[in-house]
């Protein structure tokens, strides 16, 4: 036994129909006097809200944002757009990787000089 | 890209899922996902928040998020529009929180442009809209985000359902109780 669609059921087939376009199967899907007066008030709702304009300005503004932040990110990009300040980070890091090496050459010799393999030797 | 109108009817399957596709591959392709969707997102929040600037920040975040999430969205029940919408109803969740007052006035305020006809009627179709969305604006948060998303958004109550976390059998009664108060307030304010 197939059980009777509810009065929402009904109402929301009603309402598709409506929705899609056609009112005249609204109408006749609406069969029941309870849900006529419904069926119209959702025409009647449909007409009072209409969509309500975008402004362009923030549309475009958005559409923007969106693109930009869909761009696949480039590595390269920072030092293309600063070749100026890529130079100066690459003598700086060099000058410092030269530092480091001196450093750790004068560290190094001064530390043989005293261990006590190199001390029996001096004797 | 044609821009879809209001309440278009329900879709067989998911109508936006190759351009779903063409974003998860190249998020460049989410522009024509953008343009599409961008008036009835914006439309939701209006009617929901009620005020244009606020509809715009809940849009654009709506929209942000969307793109930041386009890869784990996966077709399986609910549309991309629904999955869009329920991005839109958890911004709009956070708006409605962070507002110490319902303001109700914008709804009331909006007219849409009238076109050439006998102006005696055309105020008299002018008032009983005025009165339509003076109702609507009467509703539960939830009784009016179905009554938007389905009148204005065209969503079926299944994609409904989707975007509010509810079963569809459950949207269906919402519906028919919103559209009962909204009788009920009509009669009441005559």
């Amino acid at each position: 036994m197939s059980q009777r669609p509810s009065t929402a059921e009904r109402l929301d087939r009603a309402l598709d129909a409506l929705l899609s376009g056609q009112r005249a199967a609204a109408s006749a899907a609406a069969f029941d006097a309870t849900l006529r007066p419904m069926v119209s008030l959702g025409a009647d709702v449909r007409a009072a809200l209409p969509m309500p304009p975008v402004a362009p300005r923030f549309e475009a503004r958005l559409g923007t944002r969106l693109a930009e932040m869909a761009e696949p990110r480039d590595p390269l990009a920072w030092a293309r757009r600063h070749p100026g300040r890529l130079i100066v980070t690459g003598a700086v890091g060099s000058a410092a990787v030269g530092v480091g090496i001196t450093a750790f050459a004068v560290w190094r010799s001064g530390r043989r000089a005293t261990t006590p393999a190199h001390r029996l030797l001096q004797r | 890209m044609t821009r879809a109108t209001a309440a278009s009817p329900v879709p067989v399957g998911d109508p936006d899922i190759a351009d779903v596709r063409a974003a998860q591959i190249d998020r460049a392709a989410f522009g024509a996902l953008y343009r599409r969707y961008v008036e009835r997102v914006y439309g939701y929040c209006f009617y929901l928040l009620g005020d244009h600037h606020d509809a715009e920040d809940a849009t654009e975040r709506t929209f942000l998020a969307a793109l930041g999430a386009i890869d784990r969205f996966r077709d399986e029940g609910a549309t991309f529009r629904a999955w869009l919408f329920r991005i839109a109803h958890n911004e709009l969740a956070n708006s409605l929180r962070q507002r110490t007052r319902r303001r109700t006035i914008a709804l009331d305020a909006y007219a849409e442009p009238m076109t050439a006809a006998d102006p005696a009627s055309l105020l008299e179709v002018a008032d009983d809209a005025h009165r339509l969305r003076h109702a609507v604006s009467q509703l539960s948060t939830e009784r009016r985000q179905v009554i938007v998303l389905r009148f204005v958004d065209g969503l079926s109550a299944r994609e409904i359902g989707a975007v509010l976390g509810r079963s569809d059998g459950a949207v269906r009664v919402l519906q028919h109780r919103a559209l009962r108060d909204l009788a009920e307030i009509l009669d009441s304010h005559p």
